[in-house]
């Protein structure tokens, strides 16, 4: 036996942990993983960390990995059939290629991964939409998350990321948690939340339900689902009101102040109060609280930008940082932290339809021309291209075939279980004439495939991982790839090649020295020295030791706009598109379950976390909306929009309002995004995840029920490809 | 005296990964080997979430226990600093279940069967990872420091603090 240990960065959340795993090199087996000292995990790790590496066994229990290219030879509707690599990329390329001869560069859509690749793929898939095919379509997953919060900060404060490290909230004094639940999405900065209060910090939690993090507040403001803007609105308008701005921060670092102020005068408490159905004196509360520090910290999730309001409550965020002053020093700052591993990644690769890596616009001459040289094209487009959440819109009702997309490539990610309006998603699917999905599990969108590419997972294979809080981290392999598999940087380059852009690197350090040499926010992270640090947080401009990088931005009040000032914004409240009505009269809410992640392809293939949680999952409902119904925790019960309806199971907890129902996304039988609303903010085009008209009913035949519940899950299974028979219990 | 694990409830964030790491502990190593389906998870603390409170429920390891003196077939036992189960012994009457008035010990099916071919249950509870691990598994993996072991000289130990705080601001005008 071959006994070796590895350290790398765990694969899920933003929070970046570091693992250490010992492996039997040999036998090709893990044998131990525990957390180790990280720069934002000390020496901790949750349920993921612990347990959640087990899908890298392929045990399939949802659903299996891929192991060989595969393709359908005979066109739609014919069988997946396995075939050569060779045979896969030339079948790839024919059919992109004879979608852009025919329609155009922009008539083809690239999503890229914000899970397991890592940057290096993602710089190269961006790469090859806009030099190669000759398209800005490309986009990735953080349009259905945070997009908002990097539309809505870079408009203000001019960088659309954390502005402070995780390691500093434990040190704020006043912490306003809004939309944001750590206990769920990112255990390991729920732990600095709790330190922060046992260090003495007043915490702040707006939140309609009773979190983990609500229930340790010192003032917990459970307002109505959506009302996100009056309350942060009605905070500013406290601030203001009561002289407690910050005026010489406001004079010397910002601008458009005046405008910013006459909206929020709108905004008195007593007028807000019944809107968010909070008590105007709490709001008030809250506001004193939050001006009374110049180690105040905003932290936010999905509560915030899952909303057609996002970006505008992100603007209001930022806002309400710089009218206290609260930007520029340790422990202070704005707080939108990232889902998924490296979703801020995705973004700093220019994995995004308006910028280039570096956050560098797409619509500047003299950066397209940097680019251009760079990447040896004569030109590259200048539009702004489209956002994953509109390809429904432009397959299924846009009417002039010459502006539909007609070809697809989806990389590492799962839109037909998480994006929303789930039946609107698989019409689209079905219509584009070519999809590619290149994963490393069979999943719901592999179904509609043309061409499916077997990816290497996290753990066999090496890379850089950008942590939540702007953190550059290393990967390293753990185990050797098992089957006819490839790195997702030698697919895409094959891909590339085939399509008359030929695209080799020798290692993904290559790629990097690429990518940093063109991105100067990054040009000082290279891998020597985020192996030497263990992590480098951009902005890092110089390759010299001396600079470590930026722990928390926005320096002495210099931000990153153009001419160095934070711009003021804000809005008007408006309430959210599908309100509760006589048919539907439960708001339904979109929320995490701690131990699964993203389309559950992961996790639901890891034994421990899948006994702690399993199919169809949970509507929370209040005690009062329990008994209008006759229902009670365990029961089985149908919930129903609109758009469609699915079987969950219901749990009855005085943790949320009467009138508003939660599921947790992860589920695939009681799936909400059948159910959600596929309304998009304007501006960030992040779908409202967060609100929409449902009512839940009670299943009278439970026996039929939970028979179902089985027969819908092996049908899942079975369409999934694993082939063990599923035991009625 | 017995030790016993003790939760910080403002500490706790309900991620239940010490529900996860007692069931892997106690299967041992090859836990990651066995077939996804032929396994019971029973973890031996129980996640309790009210409106107000979030906290695993553990074994005390009372010092009188209530599930032994109500044990009929004399499966339960005090050794070693703790309050243990015997499944052979167990004939699965539920009289400690009943007994225990913190709903720390339930009855689980062992994954085996009994002669007439009906799954065999037994009483399982808390044993701070005897045998299995060199501290309680939970203890370890909690990422808030939320729960810890307390023996006996960790117990006397706080008392002298506290007698000494009390003293100290009884004296203090």
């Amino acid at each position: 036996m071959t006994v070796r240990q590895t350290q790398t960065t765990c694969c899920y959340c933003g929070a970046g942990c570091q693992l250490l795993f010992t492996t039997d090199d040999e036998a090709n087996k893990i044998l131990d993983v525990h957390p180790v000292r990280g720069r934002t995990n000390d020496d901790k790790a949750c349920l993921k960390g612990w347990y959640g590496w087990d899908f890298l066994n392929d045990p399939q229990i949802l659903t299996k990995r891929l192991r060989a290219p595969m393709i359908r030879r005979g066109g739609k509707g014919a069988p997946l059939e396995t075939v050569s690599w060779k045979e896969a990329i030339d079948f790839v390329a024919k059919n992109l290629l004879k979608v852009r001869d025919k329609w155009g560069p922009d008539s083809i859509m690239g999503a890229a991964s914000a899970r397991g690749p890592g940057n290096e793929p993602n710089y190269l898939m961006q790469k090859f939409m806009r030099a190669c095919v000759g398209t800005n379509n490309i986009d990735h997953c953080a349009r259905i998350c945070h997009a908002a919060s990097v539309a809505g900060s870079r408009q203000t404060i001019g960088e659309g990321a954390m502005s402070l490290s995780i390691p500093e909230i434990e040190d704020a004094e006043v912490i306003f948690n809004i939309g944001y639940n750590a206990a769920a999405s990112h255990p390991v900065v729920a732990r600095r939340i709790v330190k922060a209060s046992e260090k003495g910090a007043f915490i702040i939690c707006a939140d309609p339900r009773i979190t983990e993090t609500a229930r340790i507040s010192n003032l917990h403001l459970p307002l109505k689902g959506g009302t996100n803007l009056a309350l942060t609105n009605s905070m500013a308008n406290v601030i203001i009101s009561e002289g407690l701005e910050d005026k010489s921060f406001i004079q010397e670092h910002t601008k458009d102040y005046e405008a910013y102020r006459e909206i929020v005068l709108d905004y008195p408490p007593e007028k807000v109060g019944p809107i968010c159905g909070l008590d105007p004196a709490d709001i008030r509360t809250a506001a004193r609280r939050y001006a009374s520090s110049k180690h105040s910290v905003i932290l936010w999730g999905m509560g915030v930008t899952q909303f057609s309001q996002g970006v505008e409550v992100v603007k209001s965020l930022c806002s309400l940082a710089m009218l206290t002053g609260n930007f520029g020093r340790p422990s202070t700052g704005t707080g939108p932290v990232r889902g998924q591993n490296n979703v801020q990644g995705t973004c700093d690769m220019g994995v995004l339809p308006d910028v280039y890596p570096g956050y560098q616009a797409v619509t500047d001459p003299q950066i397209r021309a940097k680019f251009a040289k760079a990447w040896n094209v004569p030109s590259l487009p200048s539009e702004v291209g489209l956002q994953l959440t509109r390809v429904p819109e432009r397959v299924v009702h846009e009417k002039d075939p010459a502006k539909k997309i007609h070809a697809y490539y989806i990389f590492g990610e799962d839109p037909a279980q998480s994006d929303p309006d789930l039946a609107e998603l698989r019409e689209a699917l079905a219509a584009i004439d070519f999809v590619v999905v290149q994963d490393i599990f069979f999943n719901k969108t592999a179904m509609f495939a043309d061409a499916i590419l077997p990816a290497t997972s996290w753990g066999e294979h090496e890379g850089v991982y950008t942590s939540s809080d702007r953190g550059f981290q290393r990967i390293r392999k753990v185990l050797e790839p098992v089957g006819d598999i490839k790195d997702d940087s030698d697919i895409i380059c094959l891909i590339s090649t085939a399509m008359g852009y030929p695209m080799k690197y020798k290692n993904s350090e290559e790629i990097w020295n690429e990518m940093i040499a063109l991105s100067p926010k990054f040009t000082g992270a290279t891998y020597e020295k985020i192996e030497r640090q263990g992590s480098v947080q951009w902005p890092c401009y110089d390759p010299d030791p001396s600079d470590k990088g930026t722990m928390y931005l926005h320096k002495g009040g210099q931000f990153a706009t153009a001419d160095g000032r934070g711009i003021f914004k804000t809005s008007h409240y408006h309430p959210p598109t599908e309100v509760e009505n006589e048919q539907f009269p439960l708001t339904l809410c979109t929320v995490r379950e701690v131990g699964h992640y993203s389309a559950r392809t992961m996790t639901g293939n890891c034994r421990a976390l899948r006994n702690l949680e399993d199919e169809p999952g949970w509507v929370e409902m209040s005690p009062a909306d329990c008994k209008a119904i006759g229902v009670a925790t365990g029961d089985l019960v149908r919930v129903t929009s609109k758009r469609g309806s699915v079987i969950t199971r219901c749990l009855e907890t005085g943790r949320v309002r009467p009138g508003a129902v939660y599921m947790t996304y992860q589920w695939w039988v009681g799936a909400c995004n059948e159910l959600t609303i596929s309304s998009l903010d304007p501006t960030s085009r992040t779908p409202e995840y967060k609100y929409c008209a449902a009512k839940v009913e009670k299943i009278a035949d439970q026996a039929w029920a939970e028979n179902e519940v089985v027969k819908i899950y092996a049908d899942i299974k079975s369409a999934m490809g694993i082939a063990r028979e599923v035991e009625s219990r | 005296m017995n030790s016993f694990v003790r939760t910080n409830p403002r500490r706790c964030i309900g991620c239940r990964t010490c529900l996860i790491s007692c069931v892997v502990a106690h299967l041992g190593k090859g836990f990651f080997d066995l077939e996804p389906d032929s396994y019971n998870f029973t973890p031996r603390l129980f996640m309790v979430k009210t409106t107000s409170v979030t906290a695993p429920i553990h074994c005390r390891n009372c010092e009188n226990p209530a599930c032994k003196a109500a044990c009929v077939p004399n499966a339960i036992s005090m050794a070693d600093g703790r309050v243990i189960v015997d499944p052979k012994r167990c004939i699965g009457c539920k009289s400690c279940v009943s007994a225990c008035p913190f709903g720390a010990i339930e009855l689980v099916e062992t994954g085996q069967l009994q002669f007439d071919g009906t799954p065999s249950r037994v009483a399982l509870k808390c044993d701070l990872c005897s045998g299995v691990a060199d501290s309680p598994s939970c203890v370890k993996v909690c990422l808030t420091d939320a729960l810890e072991l307390v023996t006996e000289d960790d117990l006397q130990a706080e008392l002298v603090d506290k007698r000494r705080t009390a003293v100290m601001s009884s004296l203090t005008p």
